[in-house]
């Protein structure tokens, strides 16, 4: 796959495209580091993979109208749901190999819009995977 | 079995699905209140599908 410049990502937040209310988004899915070290010659700790937490963080332009930013992830906090997210980097095309999706269902655990004066309206929210099928790229 | 069509109201598309763009789906009771509430969609016609429970 070529490199890219991020234009067209994709972001989709419980059905509703927002991704021209975003502008950037990060992926993390990390698995808790756990020491399992014993007493050895080398003194070099010992680990294995634990529970893996997964999220997506997405800046969003801080948005108040009718079906865009605060419409959609204000209930979602406040509700305390679970919805689905999707990010893809190109838009305009289907899901594929050579276009991955990552999918999965979460929950926003914190919501916090605020503004600068003179400054865009943005702020970050992190989307926390919640169930066990947690956040997987899907090809088609 | 019931589907409804919906019609795209918010300023951004839908599960795919174009502003002003008509479609039919069967999505679940909360998630289409909350697509209602964040005005994201509005309920166009109901209609109730012969299934098997029917037969």
């Amino acid at each position: 796959m070529p490199k890219r410049v991020a234009l067209k990502d994709s972001i989709t937040v419980d059905g509703t495209d927002l991704s021209n209310f975003a502008r950037a988004v990060t992926s993390s899915s990390e698995h808790e580091q756990v020491d399992v070290s014993g007493f050895s010659a080398s003194g070099v700790n010992e680990y294995l993979s634990g529970p893996t937490t997964q999220s997506v963080t997405v800046t969003f332009f801080g948005s108040y109208a009718t079906g865009e930013v605060h419409a959609t992830l204000e209930p979602i906090h406040s509700g305390r749901l679970t919805v689905p997210i999707a990010w893809r980097t190109d838009q305009t095309a289907v899901v594929g190999v050579d276009n991955p999706e990552l999918r999965g269902n979460v929950q926003l655990f914190s919501y916090g819009p605020g503004a600068t004066r003179g400054d865009v309206d943005t702020f970050d929210a992190t989307f926390v995977a919640t169930d066990a099928a947690g956040l997987t790229w899907h090809t088609t | 079995m019931t589907k409804t069509t919906y019609k795209v109201t918010g300023p951004t598309s839908y599960q795919g699905h174009q502003p002003g763009e008509q479609f039919e789906a069967e999505l679940s009771e909360e998630q289409e209140q909350r697509a209602l509430e964040r005005g994201a969609i509005e309920v166009v016609r109901t209609t109730k599908k012969k299934g098997a429970d029917d037969a």
